[in-house]
């Protein structure tokens, strides 16, 4: 039996300038749309974010105790925890609940001494460490974007700037929701630099469609014309 | 919907394979002639092929009987061609809606194999079904002149299908 994709959008990558991270905001149960406004990028402590992808109360759940147990380490270490260290925490709880039905397919991303950090954790205990990750149901689109560009000028290069990255991580997240019927809402964009995230925009992708594709007046787009055939 | 001396008929423009997004202007409401509509829901593929059925049925009758076919003769026949698949049937659910004689307007929609469910207000067919009998539900008042009834329509698919991931793209609406 084929495993259900998680429905949503979520993607990471990192950069020359640190880590950007741009999720989706819809939630469906089957086919029906039960919130076109879920934070999917949840904030584990203020230079730490997390992903969610799969069930929401599982992510919501374990990336709080994540912080928890990240605070922790820093009263205990008198240091921030790393990425590295954070992620492996993450993917050991899950690990030891394999099996049991949790649902959760995170990007743990951060800036730690190393500098920019970002691993993939999911419910099977698998972690990855890498530089760009998405997923979700509308993942492989926001792959294609990623992986190649949607044109010449923004493709995935290390030394991009902050609004360059802003607009490849937007647009990924847009190609995805456009064709997924699972992903849609609104596309958020954070950016995970030096001193901590930052969220840069959130902009609904109904908004974003007729800002790439804009609408060329035409004969067809009248109010109550006579329509000759169908 | 129906409304005064008139009647409204709507879908959305999406066309998907499951999850994926396919097509974003497909047309699902067919002409069958000036006062006769229909709505196909479901596999497009069953949807062209019944629509292509329909319109080689109707010109036959048009030749035979030098007119247009009543809209419950037309539902008849409909049901009619759905059952003779019943045991390997269409995946598709039909939304006529036309008007009779003096104008009267007649809506009715039909499961996948013919069986006909006649309504004095409005029909709604497909995934977000459910959403649009609420929606429609609410939003419906008898006896709404053309300009009230294109909004009350519009407004009710775009609600349903804000709330649906299988349905979207905008919508086509016909008023007759």
């Amino acid at each position: 039996m084929v495993k259900p994709a998680k429905g949503t959008t979520t993607l990471a990558f990192i950069f020359k300038e640190g880590v950007m991270v741009a999720a989706d905001s819809r939630a469906s149960m089957g086919g029906y749309i039960s919130s076109q406004s879920v934070k999917k990028i949840i904030e584990i402590n203020p230079y730490m974010l997390g992903t969610m992808a799969g069930g929401a109360a599982d992510c919501q759940f374990w990336h709080r105790n994540l912080g928890t147990k990240c605070r922790l380490h820093e009263l205990a270490n008198k240091r921030r925890i790393s990425v590295t260290g954070a992620s492996k925490l993450l993917a050991n709880i899950l690990y030891s609940y394999r099996g049991m039905g949790l649902s959760v397919g995170t990007m743990i991303a951060g800036w730690d001494e190393t500098g920019p950090g970002l691993y993939y954790v999911d419910n099977e205990g698998g972690r990855l460490k890498g530089m760009r990750f998405s997923v979700g149901s509308g993942s492989p689109y926001a792959y294609g974007v990623l992986d190649n560009g949607y044109a010449f000028f923004f493709f995935y290069r290390y030394d991009m700037s902050v609004e360059e990255a802003a607009e490849l991580a937007r647009r990924a997240i847009y190609h995805a929701t456009f064709r997924d019927g699972a992903s849609g809402g609104v596309a958020s964009v954070y950016y995970v630099g030096p001193n901590g995230w930052k969220k840069l925009s959130g902009d609904d992708v109904g908004e974003l469609h007729y800002r790439y594709y804009p609408v060329m007046p035409s004969t067809v787009e009248q109010e109550m014309v006579e329509v000759t055939g169908a | 919907m129906v409304g005064k001396n008139c009647f409204a008929i709507a879908s959305d423009r999406r066309l998907g394979v499951q999850l994926q997004t396919i097509a974003t202007d497909f047309q699902r409401i067919y002409k069958v002639h000036d006062r006769l509509f229909l709505g196909l829901s479901g596999l497009a593929t069953d949807a062209q092929t019944l629509y292509q059925r329909l319109v080689f049925r109707h010109k036959l009758y048009q030749l035979r009987e030098e007119r247009d076919m009543k809209p419950e003769t037309f539902a008849n026949l409909v049901s009619a061609i759905l059952y003779e698949k019943r045991f390997g049937p269409y995946f598709c659910q039909p939304v006529i809606a036309g008007l009779g004689d003096e104008d009267k307007p007649f809506i009715c929609t039909m499961d996948s194999i013919g069986a006909k469910e006649l309504a004095k207000d409005f029909v709604v067919a497909g995934t977000a079904s459910e959403s649009l009998y609420g929606a429609c539900e609410s939003m419906f008042k008898e006896g709404m002149e053309p300009e009230e009834l294109f909004e009350t329509v519009s407004q009710a698919l775009l609600s349903s299908v804000d709330r649906d991931c299988l349905s979207g793209w905008g919508g086509h609406v016909y008023v007759v």
